[in-house]
């Protein structure tokens, strides 16, 4: 189950990127300056060498009750490791690489992404961790257990953090006619869409990881948990665990919870009520609050006087409901309960069809004999193997010498970059079909196949954004189309435009960027960064770490496929964990150790903590011509669009 | 007499609590080329860290031409410019010593932080790519090298500072004949001009071609030392210090498959 925790682009207004990009921005600078002075020179290769080792322990298949499995984003472990500000720079630098390259999490929305899990998750990881752990021994079941709720609270504030950004969006940016540009639902369904996965699968699966491993350190690597227990006793004073934290509730259970969180999440929302202010229908006829939304959505005027969507979301539900029900079953925060459990139930079910139509039509291999289901240890190894495979592939594709692979390295990056926010900003369809369409034209010129483009950019895109936007053409509120029969489901007009709004943008931005990494090497790239005023150090950071994640995949993928040899029998789900676990664990003992070894490795070269990088160049009067050819077709596209 | 480059005396260190050199005293002479045999553990590659300045010893001291080389010494930029200028290491791991994103960059780290204006770097890069015969991986990633061209473009990004002092640590370990036979090459044409080589290994076969020197390590000392010659035919010393197992062949009635004998031995 993948879940929208990396926000792909498309899905906030380019206002929203900018003002957490802002509120990323004071953090990232706090980080390194602290770094710096902490680490001095071994700050470049720490953190290089641990963003590679996240990014490949996002990879891994980590089971669940219930025979799923899920992935782990690994900022509690981050922040239990390195402390709270190296962890911020690490999981920042691996959240850009893997949007860059691998299209998981939007360009445009690498800032909101790099807020929620890099900067909070971090920051209330690690305070959850010291809260829980306080001075308990290093070896203490108190700390295992501290680091699988800094793990499992830091995925769900930081999931919080992502719902509130999706939820304010329909509000704050839509077209004349009140259809969504962005993010098509209101609070009442984004939080408890977001929350039922997080608080179930996504933060178990970050329990698991976060507690795995710190027990896995106690055993065998304890001084890598000595920065942040400062003043900890490291005697075992407790030599086992009494209760294993990595047996958890069977799937029954697991259920019935996610039953009840369906239920209680929308409740805790409208306790909250208005507090999230704006999207109380009311606020629409308020002329001082439909004056502020004017001014966010460049004084385009809402819908005036009917609280259109809102007022009608509430009758819907009410409607069928007798007179003499009680009053509160009448009210608009009813309505708002039900369409909200609605929307989310909608979302599942969607979810659960499309998973089950690509599991079909995937590439799974035929299985002679009774059908087995895929073991974590394969599945993770396929998926670091496919990953590998994915960026060989990119790095071929970047060497043939089509139209956009002979561009200066600096003019794609500046020129496909206006492209994607363009397909941000344009609030006209027909602006981003037509983008679409250039993405084809490029493509066809760069000798990238279509087919490519095809299965693996339009697609996955359909497949995860075509589950989210789907119930939105019920569930926004706006002149009726036609009526679902049986269910009277009204689809709406305005639902339709949002969910299109929302496909074609993640379809155009998403095709962009894989124009970008497809046309580009990666060294190219840096440079290009470079040119543009990207700090010294980070590009070094970068170029490090996407450097030692191949090292990185292939010894995970060894690791896997040595165990998949040696393993006789099933094992245990609470074994499976274990074992996940302590792969990890391995993988990070590994890891520091490379840090210090790439360290004196720099500087037995004379590195003494100052990078210095060898800069490439002018741009020459074709290159300038080519970026104003750029540029200057995407601010068209935007003012004609607008 | 001519000058030491390197002298080291009673020098002692341990990891936490694991001794890896115990009272060593060793001394290196300038041109010449040194090899340090011995088993996996004894201590070899700890020594080369002390000798490239990025470790430095717990009991002892060790001098570089005549100064002390102390952790307080190379904090002076002037002194740690100078050093590195002149000691070359080449790390046994070359996944640990390729860190940039491309081979160019690799090559061009060590000059950029030695500050050399750029358009020398620049000439100088080719140069190096050019000698070593990998400009044909210019622009490759390192995870795109076989191991032998990770050995090679390692040795090339030492190299290409054209360090006075050379220290290897297993140059062709774990590599195929071919590419061993190049760096062996390399090692040889190092005789012939001044550079001062210390290499780690424990391949005999070509200890005659890379050394003029050897010590031999055990637990952290020196268990014996002398010409290559002498080394190869201290039979017990080997065997004792686990560079060659006990020998055991028999000889075919034919002589199918005649081979060279390092040592003489009946039958």
């Amino acid at each position: 189950m993948r879940l929208a925790m990396h926000i792909p682009d498309g899905y906030l207004s380019p206002s929203t990127c900018v003002s957490l990009f802002a509120a990323a921005a004071p953090f990232w600078y706090i980080a390194l300056r602290r770094l710096k002075a902490a680490l001095h020179t071994r700050m470049i290769p720490l953190l290089s060498v641990f963003a590679a080792f996240s990014f490949v322990v996002m990879m891994f298949n980590l089971p669940l009750p219930g025979g799923t499995t899920g992935h782990a984003v690994g900022m509690g472990v981050a922040a239990i490791v390195l402390g709270p500000w190296a962890a911020i720079m690490a999981i920042s630098i691996a959240l850009t690489i893997q949007a860059v390259f691998f299209g998981d999490g939007g360009i445009t929305a690498l800032g909101a992404n790099c807020f929620n899990m890099a900067i909070v998750g971090s920051l209330v990881g690690y305070a959850m961790y010291r809260l829980l752990a306080r001075r308990a021994s290093i070896g203490s079941v108190r700390r295992v257990v501290g680091a699988g709720m800094a793990g499992y609270t830091a995925i769900n504030v930081a999931a919080l953090c992502a719902a509130v950004e999706f939820g304010i969006q329909p509000l704050l940016f839509h077209d004349a006619s009140g259809a969504p540009l962005y993010a098509p639902y209101p609070l009442s369904i984004s939080i408890p869409a977001m929350m039922l996965g997080h608080l179930t699968f996504a933060g178990l699966a970050e329990f698991v990881i976060s507690a795995g491993i710190v027990a896995y350190l106690q055993r065998s690597d304890p001084e890598l948990l000595r920065l942040t227990a400062p003043g900890a006793p490291d005697l075992h004073e407790t030599l086992l665990p009494q209760t294993d934290p990595l047996r958890l509730p069977t799937a029954r259970k697991l259920w019935l919870g996610l039953a009840a969180l369906l239920i209680l999440t929308p409740l805790g929302i409208l306790a909250v009520g208005s507090a999230w202010g704006e999207w109380t229908a009311q606020d629409f006829s308020d002329p001082q609050a439909r004056r502020q939304i004017a001014a966010a959505s460049r004084s385009e005027a809402p819908p005036s006087g009917t609280p259109r969507g809102l007022q009608h979301l509430s009758s819907i539900w009410t409607a069928p409901l007798p007179r003499y029900a009680p009053a509160f079953i009448r009210s608009a925060s009813f309505g708002y309960f039900v369409s909200g459990m609605v929307g989310v139930g909608l979302i599942i079910v969607c979810s659960l069809l499309l998973n089950g139509l690509v599991a079909r039509g995937g590439i799974e291999q035929p299985v002679p004999g009774r059908r087995r289901r895929k073991s974590f240890v394969e599945k993770t190894a396929l998926g670091l193997v496919a990953a590998m495979q994915e960026a060989l592939f990119a790095e071929d594709m970047a060497a043939n010498g089509g139209f956009l692979q002979r561009l200066d390295p600096r003019v794609k990056l500046a020129g496909i970059g206006a492209f994607i926010v363009a397909s941000v900003a344009v609030r006209r369809i027909w602006a981003l079909a037509a983008m679409l369409a250039l993405c084809i034209v490029l493509a066809v010129f760069s000798r990238i196949p279509i087919r490519l483009l095809a299965t693996r950019i339009w697609l996955a895109v359909l497949a995860f954004t075509g589950v989210i936007a789907l119930p939105a053409v019920f569930l926004t509120p706006g002149q009726s189309l036609y009526r679902l029969p049986v269910l009277e489901w009204q689809v709406t007009e305005q639902g339709l435009r949002a969910a299109s709004f929302l496909i074609l943008r993640a379809e155009t931005a998403a095709t962009f960027s894989a124009l970008l990494v497809l046309s580009t090497l990666w060294t190219q790239l840096l440079r290009a960064f470079r040119y543009f005023r990207m700090p010294v150090v980070l590009v070094a950071i970068l170029g490090m770490t996407y450097r030692y994640m191949f090292l990185f995949l292939q010894t995970a993928e060894d690791m896997f496929e040595s165990r998949e040899t040696r393993m006789v029998g099933i094992l245990e789900p609470a074994d499976r964990r274990r074992l996940a676990a302590a792969s990890a664990g391995v993988l990070l003992g590994k890891t520091m150790q490379v840090s210090s070894e790439v360290h004196t490795a720099m500087q037995a070269r004379g590195f003494r903590g100052e990078i210095r990088l060898l800069d490439e160049l002018q741009m020459r009067a074709g290159d300038w011509l080519r970026l104003a050819a750029f540029v200057g077709t995407a601010c068209i596209v935007v003012w004609l669009g607008r | 007499m001519t000058e030491l480059a390197f002298d080291i005396r009673e020098v002692s260190y341990r990891y936490n609590r694991v001794a890896a050199l115990n009272w060593l005293s060793m001394q290196v002479r300038r041109g010449e080329r040194v090899a340090l045999l011995g088993a996996n553990g004894s201590g070899k590659s700890t020594l080369l860290r002390l000798l490239a300045g990025l470790n430095f010893p717990q009991r002892g001291e060790i001098s570089f031409f005549g100064e002390p080389l102390t952790e307080a010494r190379l904090q002076d930029e002037e002194f740690f410019f100078r050093f590195r200028r002149r000691v070359g290491l080449v790390f046994q791991n070359a996944e640990i010593q390729l860190f940039n994103p491309s081979v160019f960059d690799e090559l061009a780290f060590g000059p950029l932080q030695l500050r050399w204006p750029r358009e020398k770097i620049r000439r100088r890069v080719e140069e190096t790519l050019e000698a070593m015969g990998i400009a044909h991986l210019k622009d490759r990633a390192p995870h795109r090298l076989s191991g032998g061209e990770k050995k090679r473009v390692a040795l090339a990004s030492v190299l290409i500072l054209d360090p006075e002092i050379l220290l290897l640590d297993e140059p062709s370990g774990a590599l195929d004949p071919g590419s061993q036979a190049q760096i062996v090459e390399f090692l040889v044409s190092c005789g012939n001009s001044s550079k001062t080589v210390i290499t780690a290994t424990h391949d005999l076969d070509t200890l005659e071609d890379i050394a003029d020197r050897c010590y031999v390590f055990e637990n952290g000392r020196v268990a014996g030392q002398g010409t290559p010659l002498e080394i190869l035919h201290d039979v017990a010393l080997l065997e004792r210090t686990k560079l060659m197992r006990p020998h055991h062949h028999v000889h075919g009635a034919g002589g199918a498959q005649p081979h060279p004998h390092l040592h003489q031995h009946e039958g």
